[in-house]
């Protein structure tokens, strides 16, 4: 049935826990991501989403369970976590763009630190990821000078940077304003056509039915569906996530 | 004798003294703000490390010398060090020995112990998910510390760390009651000699004032180019920017570097 089953997996988490002092935030998270793969993570809000991506490059560390990306197991250890984030690219709510520095040397700060190349290369390489988010002609401002969709495409733009064989997006559009939202969302579609592998979280149930492969839906901690997106929306098994689906579908 | 509180003549005469006494405070001021900047960071780290020991240390050293005046621990240590025989003897004269250097030191004690909550201050300042994104684009700590946290925090920090600066120049004036002669001893000498009350003293306020005042200008530019960023206005950004040309649609050779000729072409 799944058309995917058959590529190697990007991202595995099995039986995964985390623990905010005694409060469990996620509890047995089973999740196995192929490449290539999209997925919309949805849920309630403290539902734990964002924990859940932000264990994936080890913005949180996780409790229980294991956690595996590209092959790279997921511990404490420095070098683990180090390699993990190379292959992980993650957007924010917030964009978090450094804002003394230009939109360019936001994208090209990372590349120069870590990889290693030239200035000139990682120019063009800025130059290249910033005309892919149609923002290139913003290279010299700083981002208190452009719009929240701007920056969030930048934002975009400097995780590509890194080029990384996947992607995380944490709530990408949620403190945008209504009209900006479909440029960031028209970016990330792009962005999935050209093959990423992607795991969103997102209230975007539009983009989600246009874009995901799978949908995942959480609640207090746990997984409570996974399913295809068209049966995800048409036929949802759970009562927690038809009265969802109904909710934010009006 | 003028209506004028003020000799003009004597002030004249004395102002190459008065020049040479200034300098001592300007040489004490931008030597201990030197050390100062490592002190403060290396002091600020240890009372924000994890580790408890160090931690408390840095807290124990902070509450301590902030607590002391300065005037006390300038006697101390200028006089008081040389009461042991074992310092007198000892290779540490070559530092305890001299006025300036027990100056500096107990300076920069004082002066590092300000600083530090300061530092601190702006370095928590600096929002978490900044620190979180550089994280997640695979920046080393080292970096993201170097790169990012303490870049921001400079600018947070800029202007709480100008006041220190003013009230700082203007206190290194007690250094003058250890036999360093500084702006302050100058004035005092020429009083004793002619017991004017008032020129020596104004001519060193003035000079105190042009002084300060300098530093003042010095801090006002750094903090426009350091936050630049934050100006949304174009045609202002370019007058406080080093000449750059402003950004248009087409990227600005001279700002950005060599690499723009191959870029150009495909972007065109």
């Amino acid at each position: 049935m799944n058309r995917s089953s058959d590529r190697p997996i990007a991202v595995q988490l099995s039986g995964v826990d985390k623990y905010y002092g005694a409060f469990q935030a996620l509890s047995r998270i089973d999740l196995e991501v192929r490449k290539g793969e999209k997925i919309v993570i949805c849920g309630p809000s403290g539902s734990g989403k964002s924990t859940l991506i932000r264990c994936i490059n080890r913005l949180e560390p996780h409790d229980c369970g294991r956690i595996v990306v590209n092959g790279i197991e997921l511990t404490s250890d420095p070098r683990s976590i180090e390699d993990v984030r190379l292959e992980v690219g993650m957007v924010f709510q917030q964009f978090n763009l450094f804002p003394h520095l230009t939109i360019i040397e936001n994208c090209m700060l990372a590349p120069r630190l870590t990889r290693g190349r030239s200035k000139e290369a990682t120019e063009k390489l800025a130059r290249f990821y910033l005309e892919r988010v149609h923002i290139g002609d913003q290279a010299l401002k700083y981002p208190s000078q452009l719009s929240g969709g701007q920056q969030q495409r930048v934002a975009i733009a400097r995780a590509l940077c890194m080029e990384p064989p996947i992607m995380l997006f944490d709530e990408p559009t949620s403190s945008l304003d209504p009209e900006m939202i479909n440029e960031v969302l028209q970016v990330m579609e792009e962005l999935a056509n050209d093959g990423m592998t992607m795991i969103c979280v997102t209230h975007e149930m539009g983009f989600a039915r246009r874009v995901a492969n799978r949908c995942v839906f959480m609640d207090k901690g746990e997984i409570v569906e996974i399913a295809p997106t068209e049966e995800f929306f048409a036929a949802p098994r759970s009562d927690r996530l038809r009265a969802f689906i109904a909710q934010i579908l009006h | 004798m003028s209506g004028l509180p003020i000799d003009p003549h004597l002030a004249w005469v004395n102002l190459p003294a008065m020049g040479h006494g200034l300098l001592i405070n300007i040489i004490m001021t931008f030597l201990t703000l030197g050390i100062g900047l490592f002190t403060s960071l290396l002091v600020t780290l240890a009372r924000m490390s994890k580790n408890r020991v160090i931690s408390a240390v840095a807290g124990l050293y902070v509450v301590f010398f902030r607590g002391v005046p300065l005037l006390i621990l300038l006697y101390l240590v200028y006089y008081g060090l040389g009461q042991i025989e074992g310092v007198r003897k000892g290779p540490l004269w070559l530092i305890f020995g001299s006025a300036f250097s027990c100056a500096i030191i107990c300076l920069v004690l004082n002066h590092t112990a300000f600083m530090v909550e300061v530092v601190r201050g702006a370095l928590e300042a600096v929002p978490v998910g900044l620190i979180e994104a550089s994280r997640a684009l695979g920046i080393s700590p080292r970096h993201v510390f170097f790169r990012i946290r303490l870049p921001l925090a400079m600018r947070y920090g800029l202007k709480a760390y100008q006041n220190e600066v003013v009230m700082f120049a203007k206190g290194t004036a007690v250094v003058g009651t250890i036999t360093v002669v500084d702006l302050t001893a100058v004035a005092n000498g020429v009083f004793e000699e002619t017991y004017d009350p008032f020129t020596p003293i104004l001519t060193a306020a003035a000079l105190y004032w042009v002084f300060v005042n300098t530093v003042r200008i010095g801090f006002y530019r750094l903090d426009q180019h350091l936050n630049r960023h934050l100006i949304t206005d174009e045609m202002q950004r370019r007058s406080v920017v080093v000449p750059k040309k402003a950004e248009t649609s087409r990227p600005s050779p001279v700002a950005i570097g060599i690499a723009i000729p191959a870029v150009r072409e495909r972007v065109l």
